[in-house]
Parts: C-alpha cells; structure tokens; sequence
C-alpha cells in the first residue's frame, strides 16, 4: 500500500499541472478516407518566432496512432516533393492561393500522386512568461547537495488551419492555449515538479483535429 | 546549459574549432521549364565556397558550403531550363558559344550566420547571398540578380555544429526558392527570354 502511495505521490510531484483552453471552428463538412493523407506543417517566419518542429512532430505522432489513425506524409518529404512552393516565404498564406498554386505545371499532379486531402498549418510557439526564485547545487570533498526554489511559467498558444485540397477552402480552424508553472525544489537532490503545456497544447490540439477530420457533419 | 558552459570552456581554454558541412536533399523544383538552351559556369570559389569566421568565447567556425551549392543549383537548373551543360568561364569559344542561348553564372556574394549565444534567440540562424550573373553567348554581361536566402534551426533538435548546417541549407533552399519562381520576372531576363523566343520564331 505504502510502494502504490509513493508512487502517486511521486507521479503528482514530477507531473506539474498545465491548464489548456481548445477552441474550434468549423467552416465545412470534413471526412477523411484510410487512404487519403494529412500533412501536418509549421509555420516558419523570420522574425525570432517560428512553430517548432517538434510540435509539429509530437502532432503527426499522435495522429498516426490510436483509435482512428490517420495516414501522415511527413512535412520534409512533401515540402521536397513540391518544391519550391511550400518554402517559407513562397508558401501559400491563405487558402484562398491555392488555386494559384494548382495551376502551377506539375503541382496537382504531386498532390494527387500522394493522395493528400488535407493540410494542417501549425501556427504558433511556446514561450516564458514569468520566472523567479533561486537555486544552487555545491559540491565538496564533504559531500553535495542541491538548495533552493526556482519555477518558470510556460505558454503554449497554437493555432490549426485546415486546407482541404479537394475543395480548396478553409474547413476549419482549431486553438489550444495552455499554460502552467514548473517548478525545480532542492532539498539536497533536485526534485523537478515539471508542467508541460507545449505538451498538453499538442495532445490537446491533436485530439481535437482527429475529431475534426473523421467527424463529418457541420 | 552543461554542453553550452563545456564549449565555453573548452574553446577558451583550446581555441576550438567546429567544422561544419552543408549536407542535405536536393530537391528537383516543380516549376516550369524555360524553353532555353544555357550553359552554367560554376567558378572555382564557387565549388569549393568555405566561410570561416571567429566568434569571441566560441572558437572557430568553419563552414563548408561548396559541395551542397554545386548539387543544388545544378539540379535547380536542370528543372528550369530546357537543356543545361556546364560551360567554362565566359566569354566562351565561338564554336561552343552558339550551342546556347546565354549562360549563367552563380556567385555566393555573402554568407553570415548568428549562434544563440549572439542573438540572444533559440536557433542558429543563416543567411545567403547569391548573385546570378547572365550573359549572352557572345560572353557580354546582360545583368545580374542578387537573392538573399535565410535558414534557422533549433539546436535542440540537432547538435550545434549540425544546427547551423541544417539552418544553412534552410538558407540555400530559401535562396532556390526564390531563384525558381522569381527568375524569369526579372527585366533583364523578361528581355533576354522575349529576344531568345523572337530569335528562335525567326530561324
């Protein structure tokens, strides 16, 4: 009973809480085939933001698996296959482009090639908005330890815009906002309360975007 | 923290040196192909392009931008043009100078690039400038374009070394990017197009 309290206690000590807010709209009737494909993509820009990679990969990963999987073609391998249209600065901004974009020699036929119905542009970042407190670890011929308390507050804000490229339009869009406080405590051996909202914005988001894409009514 | 505070140290102490080579896919662009018939000269400086730069509390950096250049923009062409052959510096001789219609010279005119620790960001970031060089094939200079490409990369996903190869080649595919869908709106090759094409009518 003891080893099972421990480990609840340990489990709520190493996971912080993350608080995330979704929102969606939807603009059209959606529905994906097991043979038709999703492409997740980050946006870049050139100012000292861009949507990670890793977000972006924590997305396809959760997709790809579960009840309802969802076929996936990489960002990298479509971004090779059209290119140079999905480069940063050349990439369509709006929906609205792309049928500038399909009249372009050769780019429907790629799109077509790889079945891809729809695009998810990932929108988004994940920054610090508050930091404090003080921490130091010393070590000796005596011996160590770790003092202190410092915690950082994490916002995790996200947006989805998905293209679908048979109609070409803006089916929908979808946001996560989430927030939460780590902490790193040190009683001798550092012990990190640890939040992950860029984590729970990504489980969040992906959920929410597979329900969007199977669930087909307005 | 612990691999930033190491390479500090380390490259204090030794002066380090971190070598880094360009590599990555080269895509072939989908764009459509100018019906013209060029040759590329692709300098010595060119194939062999290395910056080395010197950054305070960071050691030396050597990057090597040669090879992925070369890969790149001979592939780059091959997808824009009719036909491609690599040619020797212009002006050429008149035998080899009218199997085209002109040929094109690319040139790194500058490369930079800033590390987190400089920029105070979370990526490495890269930037490349080349100018594209056209003459005619009597070898008489027609105009130049210069294309400014960017890259970045966090470093967490890759190492430090390999970040800012990865946010380079970010920069050399941005810089293609635009090369492809920009290249024939420019005037001078709007020009060079239009009398190539009122050339071939007349033959």
């Amino acid at each position: 009973m003891n080893k099972y309290l421990t480990m609840v206690v340990v489990a709520i000590m190493i996971s912080g809480c993350a608080s995330t807010r979704l929102e969606q709209s939807r603009n059209a009737n959606t529905g994906i085939s097991a043979d038709e494909a999703l492409v997740i993509l980050g946006r870049a820009s050139y100012n000292d933001r861009q949507t990670e990679e890793s977000f972006t990969q924590c997305i396809s990963d959760a997709l790809a698996k579960g009840e309802n999987p969802i076929r996936l073609i990489s960002q990298r391998e479509f971004k090779d296959e059209l290119y140079p249209w999905f480069e940063p600065r050349v990439a369509p901004t709006s929906a609205e482009d792309l049928a500038e974009l399909f009249s372009q020699p050769g780019v429907r036929d790629r799109i077509n090639e790889k079945n891809v119905r729809y695009l998810a542009w990932i929108d988004g970042d994940t920054i610090t908005i508050d930091q404090g407190g003080s921490f130091s670890c010393t070590i000796s011929s005596f011996g160590g330890g770790c003092f202190g308390m410092t915690y950082w507050e994490q916002d995790a804000s996200y947006e989805a815009s998905i293209w679908d490229l048979e109609n070409l339009t803006t089916s929908g869009n979808i946001s996560a906002d989430s927030t939460g406080t780590s902490y790193l405590a040190g009683l001798i051996v550092p012990i990190p309360i640890m939040a992950r909202p860029g984590n729970s914005a990504c489980k969040g988001l992906a959920n929410q975007l597979r329900e969007f894409l199977v669930d087909a009514e307005v | 923290m612990k691999v930033i505070m190491g390479l500090v140290v380390g490259c204090t102490l030794t002066g380090c040196t971190t070598n880094v080579t360009v590599e990555g896919g080269v895509p072939t662009p989908v764009v459509a192909k100018m019906p013209l018939h060029v040759g590329v000269y692709f300098s010595d400086e060119f194939k062999t392009f290395q910056h080395e730069e010197v950054i305070e509390q960071a050691g030396t950096w050597k990057v090597n931008l040669g090879a992925q250049n070369v890969a790149f923009f001979r592939n780059l062409f091959d997808a824009m043009f009719e036909s491609v052959s690599e040619t020797g510096e212009p002006p050429l001789a008149e035998s080899e100078a009218e199997r085209f219609d002109g040929i094109i010279v690319p040139r790194v005119a500058k490369y930079g690039f800033l590390t987190p620790q400089i920029s105070g960001l979370n990526f490495y970031s890269a930037s490349i400038e080349y100018e594209i060089v056209l003459y005619d094939s009597a070898g008489e200079r027609l105009g130049s374009w210069n294309v400014v490409g960017y890259g970045k990369s966090e470093p967490g996903v890759f190492g430090h070394g390999d970040a800012l190869g990865e946010a380079t080649m970010l920069a050399i595919r941005d810089g293609g990017a635009r090369i492809a869908t920009n290249l024939a709106d420019q005037p001078e090759i709007t020009q060079w197009l239009a009398s190539r094409q009122s050339g071939h009518t007349e033959e």
